[in-house]
């Protein structure tokens, strides 16, 4: 029954949200929650599949760009083909899937840490061609994103829509919208795990041997499952194209990509719900220490002793991150259910570690 | 199983009318312009006795060093500004957030901050501005921004000071021709780092090279980049007569040293990004005292106007322990210019982002005592198109002299800015 | 020709520089079968100390102390991280050390703060002249010393007690242990000697050419990542071989980038990672690494 609370509770919040909060803190939700659909993705490859990825960003660029191509009219030395943004936004996910799917040579004979660093290129080169594929991607300004329109309901401030007297913007609709894609995005992914691909993909990461002796096509695999996963990538970079308003070169850099792996390993590997809670805590922990230290920025000058807000996010963030793997292996998520366990005096089977899922 | 569907049901009800109720939150009182005691309109961030200002800085990104400079003299100049009265009867309240020169983080702060300032007195980088552009366009507020790349041109809420990269190049090859005895034929270098800053000078030094006569070798280098050994080889190799440079203090350092050990004995003219005075404190010093030139529209802190003395003075007075450098200036300036908007806006009794936006344009003339005459009205124009060429000295304010007061060439005044 | 023999020298140099951190890289790996992404905060914590200390104690001791300090360090993270961290899994481990760098390197970037910092080396801003060539001083001893470096590594790593026990653990670490090799302290001894390569490194990435030490300077060893998969992860020769093309392949590409236009400006930093890539596609183990054969 608790879960259900949890659920009726978690709906509650996703519904009153914006009625309620300014849209800086929308723009904080929609950010994690495209955050989390990419690391639903990642952690689908890494921690369901045990396969490393270091190129994440790419495919969020792939995805992002790809949508500004594709919905964009062409103007001025800006190519683009004018597709209606719902088409243009499926393509895009395909395309990133597409761009997987070339690297699968790659992905789908490498491991661990060969595939973690050949990801890595991705990053450096899938930048360089952002920087200088000019007509396509806008170079280093980047490009302006048209706003998604649905059945003639735009995803923009304008035009004005009130909904019981709250005036809802740009950031306003778009919460729901990635509640709405998160929502799917998790649910398809829960399938994926639970289901036949799902154990595969585990044996593939705890024995590799065994999974190809049992008859589980391992390249196959692990080429699909890294498809499978830039489609997400791509889903996020959408999101947060749509979110942004303009997509930049920069943003689609190394950090991205770290970001993304501290995720799944600070909320948890391998489960969709880790996933979530790990982008939740990496995109609004800095927000939120910016927020309240309200003492001004200025509170410690760079190398006079003390922290700056933003200094101690990252520290903050990479502490979590080794304390999780040192002390929490299952994670936030892993906490949650202990801590459940513990209330309801259930002790976890050792047996079955990850009953988090 | 059903029952709990039916109990979701049922909670789904009870929230939708827990959502209609929140007409009584804060924000369904919707953000139209009202009318203060004293018979000004006020708009977002203003209020009967508080006047909110932005300020979008990188204070722990790679620019931090220019930031916290930038960041200091905005305060100072409000502080100021405050102790003499506020303005209009009210007092300035500055809020800073820090973005890391991190996009994200730069739109996210501009979401938090943008709904309740009344202008933003900075808004660091190229990019950073960039990615907010459209939003600004349509209803943001004036909006100071310190990069000087030509796509900042074309809005109206956003306004940039001194004036563009590649101007800045073309007055320096300008003053290349007149008095460093370059002739058409010759050849000059030009490093520059990827980017907004490197393209637009790019672009000034080709055009000025076609006009008069000379060939550009060009080498563009990363912004992490550190070793500029490869780039001085090239340049030896081809023969150049005098090098540009659009890059970072640290790869300045790093070119003209290495030139000077390898016999490259030719003038280097920088960018005003590619010089700090920190630089003057490492082995490379002696390098830079002897061959190399900055370009830099705004004075430099070294000049003797009353006003630089007194923003000197009083920065000293305030930060002891800190670098005086171009950002400080660069702060106090924008913070003024906005100020002065302020000022005008509440003397039009309209203190809205319209009204604000309006008066700013509506100046035609404005120098704040520091020597740079700005022309805000037109909106597809930089402000100024003068530059002056500067030669850094340890014992000066800020590590740069005067060499050639601010002129704006023949070239640069004939130079069409191409707008995105 | 000239630029060609300028550029190649440098190319070898800085290739020499890279093969110390790549071989770090290698050894840890073999080790302690961990990626490890905190090298770039082992190498800027190196030089960091020895900026720092250089002024009061003078150049020598202070380049000592920076490497055993950094030594020190890899130590400190293998020993209280590493070896603690529950997880078995190589990813996992590879994710820690990420950490373990924002970590490091937030704080280090703090105390280093806005400022460049001079290394106080004894070959400043000195140029050698090879007939029409020349190369700064501090290249050449770069060479000279990472030669040296890696030719006294890869003896000891076929020589001495603890090579054998290093081989013998990365060859089979199971079997080693019930050898009597301690697994712990081999690990330790690696992190220990990854750590000092990697300060020397910093040392020759911070002298002339470069202008000092600063914040960004640990951003280089990154590209002893591809140095270091192209090489072959588990092959300390390949470590050597993948830092020079890395090196070389850099520095021509940046030279010639006016010839190779049509492959976008700057060319030179992603090179590195293009080879990589081309390589992996025909020897996905590397070019000297060994290719994984699993028996049932």
């Amino acid at each position: 029954m608790s879960k259900a609370i949890i659920t009726v509770a978690t709906a509650a919040a996703a519904v009153l949200v914006p009625f309620y909060l300014e849209a800086f803190w929308l723009m904080a939700g929609i950010f994690a929650m495209s955050a989390a659909v990419g690391a639903i993705g990642i952690n689908l490859l890494t921690g369901a599949t045990g396969q490393l990825s270091m190129g994440h960003g790419f495919f969020l660029a792939v995805g992002a760009y790809g949508y500004v191509y594709l919905s964009s009219d062409s103007a001025g030395h800006l190519g683009g083909l004018g597709l209606p943004t719902p088409l243009a936004a499926v393509l895009a996910i395909g395309l990133a899937g597409v761009a997987g799917g070339l690297f699968s040579p790659i992905a789908g004979r490498l491991k661990g840490a060969y595939l973690g660093i050949a990801t890595l290129a991705l990053i450096f080169l899938g930048q360089h061609v952002l920087f200088n594929a000019e007509p396509v991607t806008g170079g280093y300004n980047g490009r302006p994103v048209p706003p998604l329109e649905i059945f003639g309901f735009t995803f923009a401030d304008s035009p004005e829509l009130m909904v019981l007297g709250v005036p809802f913007g740009g950031a306003e609709k778009l919460w729901f919208l990635a509640v709405a894609l998160l929502l799917a995005a998790a649910w398809f992914a829960r399938g994926v795990l639970h289901g036949r691909p799902g154990r595969a993909m585990n044996t593939i990461r705890d024995h590799e041997t065994a999974a190809g002796v049992m008859g589980v096509p391992v390249a196959r695999y692990r080429a699909g499952v890294f498809v499978l996963s830039s489609m997400y990538g791509g889903l996020a970079g959408v999101m947060v194209a749509l979110a942004f308003q303009q997509t930049v070169p920069e943003y689609f850099g190394m950090l991205l990509s770290l970001d993304y792996l501290a995720m799944i390993v600070i909320g948890g590997l391998g489960s969709v719900g880790g996933a979530v809670a790990g982008a939740a805590f990496v995109s609004l922990l800095p927000q939120l220490l910016t927020r309240y230290s309200d003492a001004l920025p200025l509170i410690a000058a760079p190398g006079a002793g003390g922290y700056s807000p933003a200094e101690a996010s990252r520290m903050l963030y990479g502490i979590a991150v080794v304390t999780v793997v040192l002390f929490l292996p299952g994670g936030l998520l892993g906490l949650v259910s202990r801590a459940r366990q513990a209330l309801a005096g259930k002790v976890p089977h050792p047996s079955n570690p990850r009953s988090a899922r | 199983m059903n029952r709990f569907r039916v109990r979701a049901g049922t909670a789904g009800l009870v929230l939708l009318a827990l959502a209609a109720t929140s007409c009584g939150s804060g924000k369904a009182t919707g953000g139209s312009a009202q009318t203060g005691s004293d018979g000004v309109k006020q708009g977002p961030g203003v209020t009967d006795d508080t006047i909110s200002v932005g300020m979008i800085s990188d204070l722990t990104g790679p620019y931090a060093p220019l930031g916290k400079s930038i960041t200091q003299g905005s305060q100072l100049y409000f502080e100021q500004v405050n102790a003499a009265g506020g303005i209009c009867g009210r007092k300035v309240e500055p809020l800073v957030r820090d973005m890391g020169y991190d996009v994200q983080k730069s739109v996210t702060a501009y979401t938090e901050l943008a709904p309740k300032s009344a202008a933003f007195a900075h808004f660091i980088g190229s990019v950073t501005v960039g990615a907010v552009r459209q939003r600004l366009d349509t209803d943001g507020p004036l909006t100071l921004a310190l990069a000087w790349a030509p796509s900042l041109l074309g809005s109206k809420s956003i306004q940039m000071t001194g004036t563009t990269y590649a101007i800045d190049v073309i007055n320096g090859v300008d003053y290349l021709a007149k008095e460093k005895g370059l002739k058409s034929g010759d050849k000059i270098g030009h490093v520059y780092v990827e980017g907004d800053y490197g393209i637009d000078s790019l672009a000034g030094s080709k055009y000025a090279a076609e006009k008069l006569g000379f060939q550009v070798v060009e080498q563009k280098v990363k912004a992490t980049d550190a070793d500029m050994s490869g780039q001085v080889a090239v340049m030896k190799d081809a023969g150049v007569k005098a090098v540009v440079l659009s890059i970072s203090p640290k790869q300045t350092a790093s070119m003209v040293g290495v030139a000077v050990s390898k016999g490259l004995n030719v003038p280097f003219l920088g960018s005003n990004s590619s010089f700090a005075p920190q630089l003057l404190a490492t082995p490379a010093a002696p390098a830079l005292l002897k061959g190399f030139h900055v370009m830099q529209s705004a004075s430099p802190l070294n000049s003797d106007l009353p006003a630089m003395k007194k923003l000197v003075a009083d920065y000293r007075a305030k930060y002891p322990k800190d670098t005086l450098d171009n950002g400080v200036m660069a702060g106090y300036t924008t913070a003024a210019i906005t100020g002065d908007a302020l000022k005008k806006a509440c003397a039009n009794k309209d203190l809205t982002r319209q009204g604000i936006i309006s008066a700013h344009r509506s100046t035609s003339a404005w120098d704040g005592g520091f020597g740079t005459t700005m022309d805000f009205t037109k909106i597809d124009e930089p402000p100024t198109r003068t530059t002056h060429i500067l030669q850094p000295d340890k014992t000066a304010v800020g590590g740069l002299k005067i060499v050639r007061e601010a002129t704006a060439s023949d070239l640069a005044n004939g130079y069409k800015i191409a707008l995105h | 020709m000239t630029t060609f023999a300028e550029l190649l020298l440098n190319g070898i140099s800085m290739g020499a520089v890279y093969a110390l951190i790549a071989l770090g890289f290698v050894i840890i790996f073999k080790a302690s079968e961990v990626v490890n992404f905190a090298h770039a905060s082992l190498l800027l914590a190196g030089g960091f100390l020895v900026a720092e200390l250089h002024p009061s104690i003078g150049f020598w001791p202070a380049l000592l102390a920076g490497v055993a300090g950094a030594a020190l360090l890899g130590c400190l993270v293998e020993f209280l991280v590493i070896r603690r961290s529950k997880a078995a899994s190589h990813s996992v481990l590879a994710i820690v050390t990420i950490g373990v760098d924002i970590i490091l390197v937030t704080e280090l970037t703090r105390q280093i703060g806005t400022d460049v910092m001079a290394m106080g080396d004894p070959w400043r801003d000195k140029v050698l002249h090879l007939g029409p060539v020349s190369i700064a001083q501090t290249r050449v001893v770069a060479l000279l010393i990472a030669g040296v470096l890696i030719t006294a590594f890869l003896l000891a790593f076929k020589y001495t007690g603890w090579g054998v026990a290093m081989r013998a653990s990365a060859e089979d670490g199971e079997t080693a242990a019930l050898m009597g090799v301690r697994l712990g302290r081999v690990s330790l001894g690696a992190w220990a000697v990854a750590g000092a390569l990697a300060a020397v490194a910093a040392l020759f990435l911070a002298v002339f050419p470069t202008p000092g030490l600063d914040r960004t300077t640990g951003v280089i060893a990154l590209k002893a990542f591809p140095a270091a998969i192209l090489g072959g992860l588990d092959s300390t020769t390949g470590a050597l071989a993948g830092g020079l093309i890395v090196g070389v392949t850099e520095a021509l590409m940046t030279g010639y980038q006016s010839e190779m236009a049509f492959l976008g400006r700057g060319i030179g930093d992603v090179a590195p990672y293009l080879v990589m890539i081309i390589i992996l596609l025909v020897r996905p183990a590397g070019l000297l690494g060994t290719r994984e054969l699993t028996r049932v």
